[in-house]
């Protein structure tokens, strides 16, 4: 068999052909972030005013979803109440899950970076837990796929609780008060750990932000909210790109971006395979709903205005391959600004009423 | 040159093979959402996964034997291929938004 010279060329041509498609499959990524090809976004109507359909991306659920798994139960969220509360479920004593996610300052603490039994200053900033039975992955890296599961790491964290959930289990049973909580909620059992987990995530679930100012004009109240709060929440939508992220009823994506923040911490990166570069450095998007307007921001709680935190949007974020395509760099005017704080403050309903139990 | 014939000759049988039996699939990407295949993929197959959401994903995907294939960063409007490895049940998912999830069974390779 003999090939001729016109028979190899149009071989080497396929090949060559092969060898350019191979270049689109995973092996051979090539990144562009040249281009926002995003599709525009329709954001008002004819008169100026935010679009129905854009004030529809942020209504409010109708109602709390729970887990196949863990259904809502009254029982199981009372013992859940108590249990969040007890300061004896950490080592010292003295530290409850509402230590940190203390229901005045809208079920965070306030402070840059939390603190637990050893007073050391944990890495990052405790967030809000309100809302949270819409989470689909927990912590600001995302290793927590289920409430269940984040419940029982602050337990067991040296410097947060720092139990072993055997010694947790230990110390419910000598507390005769929890008997008839435990026999309510899971009748038949005895005190386990699985059991008091499930409690605490069905107690956590019911922790829902109260209407604020902006779900009464999304369900058409015109006056529930100020002409610069409207128009701050077109910049939200608009030119200062927050919607990117920060966007649902929520105010979050549930997703995760390196947004440029100089840090040694690389945060989901840690979970997933260096070649995801994209996961270096990035963080879970938080919520914005009853947003502390005091600060402090960001999950290291780096930044202590919200200037400041415009400021580090405007700028765009530290450039590295991992810096997420979504971080353009933005250009608000003082109005602009004005009106986006506006906004922001119409996401603070009135703080969500909870009762300290008494513990047995 | 019988060296240089023998591998023309293995390299077109390898591509009239593929030709022959590997189909292509897109999966298109809405927003937050991966529209499901048509038909079931087989070992062997092209899928193009077409981003046309508003927004950049990383999807991946985790074969039955747990090994994974990474599609890299997909800003809106952007193309990738990956030819199916692993027959089985199969994960896709995001990494940048883990709420994204589409599982895929997957057929072994046609016969030849």
């Amino acid at each position: 068999m003999a090939y001729d010279r016109r028979t190899l060329f149009t071989f080497f041509v396929a090949i060559a052909g092969v060898a350019t498609a191979h270049a689109l499959a995973p092996d051979n990524p090539a990144p562009d972030r040249a281009a926002d090809t995003s599709p525009v976004q329709t954001l008002t109507t004819a008169s100026g005013e935010p679009s129905p359909e854009l004030k529809a991306k942020f209504r409010r659920p109708d109602s709390i979803p729970f887990p196949k798994a863990n259904p809502f139960d009254a029982a199981k969220a009372e013992l859940g109440k108590h249990l969040f509360f007890d300061p004896r479920l950490s080592s010292s004593g003295s530290v409850s899950c509402a230590s940190c996610h203390n229901p005045s300052f809208d079920w965070g603490d306030g402070l840059d970076r939390g603190v637990g039994v050893t007073g050391v200053r944990l890495p990052r900033r405790t967030p809000s837990i309100l809302n949270a039975a819409w989470l689909s992955a927990l912590m600001w890296d995302g290793r927590a796929a289920t409430l269940e599961h984040q419940a029982t790491m602050p337990m067991t964290a040296e410097h947060e609780m720092g139990m072993s959930l055997d010694g947790v289990t230990q110390r419910l049973k000598k507390i005769k008060g929890y008997e008839p909580l435990f026999q309510a909620a899971f009748p038949g059992e005895e005190i386990r750990i699985e059991n008091a987990v499930a409690a605490l995530a069905t107690y956590e679930r019911t922790l829902v932000s109260s209407k604020a100012p902006f779900d009464r004009w999304i369900e058409g109240d015109e006056a529930a909210i100020s002409a610069e709060a409207k128009r701050g929440f077109l910049v939200f939508n608009g030119p200062g790109r927050c919607s990117k992220c920060h966007s649902s009823w929520r105010l979050t994506d549930d997703s995760f971006h390196d947004i440029g923040l100089k840090s040694d911490d690389i945060g989901r990166g840690k979970f997933a395979p260096p070649s995801v570069v994209i996961m270096q450095h990035a963080f879970k998007t938080p919520s914005l709903r009853d947003l502390r307007l005091t600060g402090p921001y960001m999950h290291d709680g780096s930044m202590r205005s919200m200037d400041e935190v415009i400021e580090h949007y405007e700028k765009g974020g530290k450039s590295r391959p991992s810096l997420s395509p979504e971080m353009k760099r933005i250009k608000l005017s003082k109005q602009e600004r004005e009106d986006l704080l506006a906004y922001l403050g119409t996401l603070r309903g009135p703080p969500l009423q909870s009762e300290s139990p008494r513990l047995p | 040159m019988v060296f240089l014939k023998s591998i023309c000759t293995a390299l077109f049988i390898l591509v009239a093979v593929h030709a022959a039996h590997a189909a292509e699939h897109t999966l298109v990407m809405h927003h937050m959402e991966l529209q499901p295949l048509q038909m079931t993929p087989r070992v062997g197959d092209v899928i193009t996964f077409d981003n046309q959401s508003d927004m950049t994903h990383n999807l991946y995907v985790t074969y039955s034997d747990g090994t994974v294939d990474n599609l890299d960063t997909q800003i809106p409007g952007v193309k990738r291929q990956l030819t199916i490895r692993v027959a089985g049940p199969a994960v896709i998912k995001c990494w940048i938004h883990p709420i994204i999830r589409l599982d895929v069974e997957i057929a072994p390779p046609a016969d030849p």
